[in-house]
């Protein structure tokens, strides 16, 4: 599981509110890091996309993020070290076992050979 | 309702899908044109969400934009994991994406698996929610109006068979189809395959010809099953070499089983182009998928067969088939092997899968009537699927 993917993930487990399933924390046991072809445009366009509280806090939690700033910088799109730093977070790193956990139920998703597991009960399904 | 459309579900979709995971690895399942366009034509940067991924065969399009597969089935799942896909496993009921956050969003071949009309509209309003305004849906169902042959009814049970079995009877690949014959016709199975089997041999017991009527038509059922359901889960690739022969098998074969043997039928076929063949083949096949829960008859009861003109054909046919080593399959030991011990299988031993097939314009009513928040675009007919491409817009709430 990518952090671009982590970024778009969230909880629905019944009884969280609304907003109130994501970010969810990541506690992984197992972390790859691959090489991914760098791709400036792509990775610009990707920025608006996600919500960048939630990224910078899920690489902190893995260990990655190095000197990412906490507000963009202005005119970024042009900012190839910047975005490189982003690519790396995005697309590089893997979590490849773990746990997904509901910030605000505590359920735990487990994620297996890079593969969320986001199945609810069907106590817990809306 | 709730309860029992689920558990339906769980019984003929999730847990076919998983049986047959395994098979999907096979390069027979291509990806729809029209889908490979959708996504191509999206921007790059894009997020997409391929809801119902299956084993992966659309997330390798465009790599100039980023895809998320999602899928009930943990093997399909696993499959497409190992091909470098992000994916996860969910239930498309309840997407574990945030709101609005997807440029497009796929849903080909999913929709048809829920069983109540209520289940089919909350899928897409969910993927509704995920999607962002402005951005496009792509939905892919089966149709009950087919080209050649009709569904009986909306909601059918449809075999699915790994791999249609071979015809020659002179190598170990008859074996395989053997297995399938029950248990009183084996003796003559096991007597009929150590026979040396020459085109003019003399000696032919009615017995013998009994068995391989019983055998004949299990082949053609089967294949007649096979080359159905799977013509309707993805483009049958014509082009295809082993397609070419698999048809040419079915059509030698139906024909003469179907007509008394003329040598001049025949060679028509032999010297015809490869359409012909086809469309042979789809005027004969009379597919009429009956709902396979009231199917009871016994397989053989079915046959109408007069012994003697088919003893000449089936001759012919075998001479010509031992010279074509193409038609050997060797999956098929093990897939009727396998298929004998499932449970909920019907007559000639496949999984039943569960389908709400949809009548011309019954999508996009669904759509228009009960999820407001999308706009259908464009919708077409694609070989056997009815389609829709639809956009998100603003809902004003008062």
């Amino acid at each position: 599981m990518k952090l671009l993917t982590h970024n778009m993930l969230t909880s629905h487990v019944r009884g969280v509110r609304p907003g109130g399933g994501f970010p969810l924390r990541i506690q992984a046991t197992e972390v790859k890091v691959n090489n991914v072809d760098f791709n400036q445009e792509f990775v610009a366009r990707m920025i608006p996309k996600v919500e960048w509280g939630a990224l910078l806090e899920a690489a902190e939690s893995l260990g990655h993020l190095s000197d990412l700033p906490h507000q963009l910088p202005p005119e970024y799109e042009n900012n190839e070290d910047f975005l490189r730093k982003v690519h790396h977070v995005l697309l590089e790193v893997e979590v490849m076992e773990g746990i997904l956990k509901c910030p605000d139920s505590g359920r735990e998703f487990p994620i297996t050979k890079g593969i969320p597991n986001m199945l609810l009960s069907e106590e817990e399904e809306t | 309702m709730e309860k029992e459309a689920s558990q339906l579900e769980k019984d003929h979709v999730h847990r076919v899908y998983e049986k047959i995971a395994p098979h999907f690895r096979d390069a027979r399942y291509k990806a729809w044109p029209k889908v490979q366009q959708f996504l191509s034509d999206q921007e790059p940067g894009s997020l997409i969400a391929d809801i119902g991924c299956g084993n992966g065969k659309y997330l390798h399009i465009n790599s100039q934009t980023y895809k998320l597969g999602c899928d009930y089935c943990f093997p399909l799942v696993e499959s497409a994991r190992n091909d470098g896909h992000e994916v996860m496993v969910c239930h498309s009921l309840y997407l574990p994406y945030r709101n609005e956050c997807f440029d497009a969003v796929l849903s080909i071949a999913v929709i048809h698996h829920f069983s109540t009309k209520e289940r089919r509209v909350r899928a897409i309003q969910e993927m509704a929610r995920t999607l962002r305004v402005g951005g496009q849906m792509m939905i892919y169902v089966w149709a009950m109006e087919q080209k050649r042959r009709k569904f009986e009814k909306q909601d059918v049970f449809v075999p699915w068979n790994p791999s249609p079995p071979s015809w020659t009877l002179s190598n170990t690949c008859s074996r395989g189809i053997q297995k399938s014959i029950n248990q009183k016709d084996k003796r003559l199975a096991m007597d009929q395959h150590s026979t040396k089997l020459a085109g003019t041999s003399k000696a032919r017991s009615s017995s013998f010809v009994g068995e391989k009527e019983t055998t004949h038509n299990l082949f053609e059922k089967s294949l007649r099953w096979s080359l159905f359901s799977r013509s309707l889960d993805s483009v049958l690739d014509l082009s295809n070499q082993w397609h070419q022969r698999e048809l040419n098998t079915f059509s030698n074969c139906n024909i003469q089983l179907d007509e008394l043997n003329t040598g001049k039928l025949f060679e028509q076929i032999r010297q015809g182009g490869f359409m012909k063949h086809i469309s042979n083949l789809s005027l004969r096949c009379r597919v009429c998928l009956p709902d396979l829960l009231s199917h009871q008859k016994d397989v053989k009861q079915q046959l109408k067969i007069d012994y003697h003109s088919k003893q000449s054909a089936f001759r012919k046919l075998q001479n010509r088939s031992r010279t074509d080593s193409s038609l050997q399959d060797t999956d098929n030991d093990c897939s009727m092997a396998t298929r004998n011990k499932q449970p909920q299988r019907s007559p000639n031993g496949a999984c039943l899968r569960y389908y709400h097939v949809f009548k011309e314009g019954e999508l996009v009513e669904l759509i228009e009537h009960h999820v407001p928040e999308l706009h259908v675009i464009h919708s077409y007919f694609d070989h056997a699927n009815w389609c829709v491409i639809a956009e998100k817009i603003h809902v004003w709430k008062i």
